[in-house]
């Protein structure tokens, strides 16, 4: 009996769901998805052409429910920062027993992790790189690295050479990270570890020990990059003890002790 | 997590920014003090540098996606147009998957202090370059 909530169902986050509804353990999902399914996702996607311009979300439902009539499945579908589903997002958070982080940009990855962290779950993260070339799975428990500590431990030395340079012009918006885009057969292979790494993890969080807490798995020989394909990587990410993400400091404990506390600050500091 | 409105942004300003900020301005001129404004969603930090023989003034913004996304840094004085200058006088500093470890942005490591910094370097940049023509550091990839 476990409740999964899941943010994303695109092409990486479809068939790892795919994969964790037939597991009979998995009761109910909640899935947060405000996409739009277009023409261009379907090279990618379980969907099929048909349910292109229809929601993400109801095309999942429907996906999953034709396979597991009896799970239940709520549907958020909205964007996981939407301050207005903030409160939707936190009770769902707080009902879970784990989570899945199936998102594309760096906002959305560490917006899910101060969830999972404010509600003290266990959560997976799957990361396809560029052009396919291999990807990554990163499972979180409560006390353990947050994904500040495991993003600046990587510190994205895979990144596949000659990135663009994100579009600062417009800082709130999605940082571009995945511009070659992958085969769905390099998704699915990555989605595969994701869900397995998932439903260890789902079994016993507190005695999950697969020898890693990121693995990366090489697909594809790319000079400088990677010596060869098919060849895992494991790492053992620490929980960084000066990490600004997720190491705790001293601060008011009640939101108008902390708004006194701000505004003093800005009086000292020259706010008008 | 929104900077300026969740419980989040601002244990991160209480606990974080505000503190190294005042060690910044510990003991520094009152004209090379940082001072901080709101703007909407987004913490102004308005203050000058003088890498070499001239005084810029300059603001670094946090927008509300802050520290995810890195702080955005414009020169307020005039700048000759120059290399890694983007629209609206605001610095090209950093970029995700750089060959150079300082510019790429880390939320989990840096704080706003580091961007003024950034913004230092990549100013002693511009001065000699605007004397030689040639921009110091070595193009990262």
């Amino acid at each position: 009996m476990a409740h999964l909530i899941q943010v994303g169902a695109g092409s990486g986050g479809m068939p790892v769901l795919d994969m964790l509804c037939r597991d009979a353990r998995l009761t109910r999902v909640t899935l947060i998805e405000p996409d739009i399914y277009k023409p261009h996702n379907v090279e990618r996607h379980l969907f099929p052409l048909s349910g292109v311009g229809e929601a993400k979300a109801e095309l999942a439902r429907r996906w999953l429910l034709e396979r597991r009539p009896n799970l239940q499945v709520d549907l958020l579908p909205c964007d996981l920062r939407d301050p207005e589903q903030q409160s939707a997002i936190e009770q769902a958070a707080a009902a879970a027993d784990i989570g899945i982080c199936a998102a594309d940009n760096e906002t959305a990855k560490y917006h899910w992790d101060a969830l999972m962290r404010r509600h003290g779950k266990p959560w997976t993260l799957g990361e396809v790189l560029s052009g396919g070339i291999g990807g990554f799975v990163h499972w979180f428990v409560p006390g353990g690295p947050c994904y500040g500590c495991v993003a600046s431990f990587l510190k994205r030395s895979v990144t596949v050479d000659k990135a663009p340079t994100p579009d600062y012009s417009q800082p709130g918006g999605p940082v571009q990270e995945t511009t070659i885009p992958a085969s769905k057969a390099s998704i699915q292979a990555i989605a595969s570890l994701h869900a397995l790494v998932t439903l260890g993890l789902m079994e016993d969080p507190a005695r999950y020990a697969p020898g890693f807490s990121s693995l990366l798995l090489t697909l594809q020989r790319v000079p400088d990059v990677f010596e060869d394909a098919f060849r895992p990587y494991r790492f053992r990410v620490p929980r960084a003890a000066d990490c600004l993400i997720c190491q705790a400091r001293p601060t008011p404990s009640s939101a108008e002790e902390l708004d006194v506390a701000l505004d003093q600050a800005f009086a000292r500091l020259g706010d008008a | 997590m929104s900077l300026l409105d969740s419980e989040a942004g601002k244990r991160r300003l209480l606990s974080v920014e505000i503190p190294v900020i005042e060690r910044y301005n510990e003991g520094r001129e009152p004209a090379f003090q940082i001072r901080l404004s709101r703007l909407g969603g987004t913490l102004v930090l308005r203050y000058c540098l003088k890498p070499c023989h001239n005084i810029y003034q300059l603001e670094t913004r946090l927008v509300s996606s802050y520290p995810t996304v890195p702080p955005e840094t414009r020169v307020l004085t005039a700048l000759k147009h120059c290399p890694h200058l983007l629209e609206g006088q605001t610095l090209c500093l950093w970029r995700q998957g750089s060959t150079r470890a300082s510019s790429r942005w880390d939320p989990a490591r840096y704080t706003c202090i580091f961007a003024v910094q950034a913004a230092w370097r990549w100013l002693a940049c511009y001065e000699v370059w605007h004397e030689t023509g040639e921009w110091p550091l070595p193009e990262a990839k």
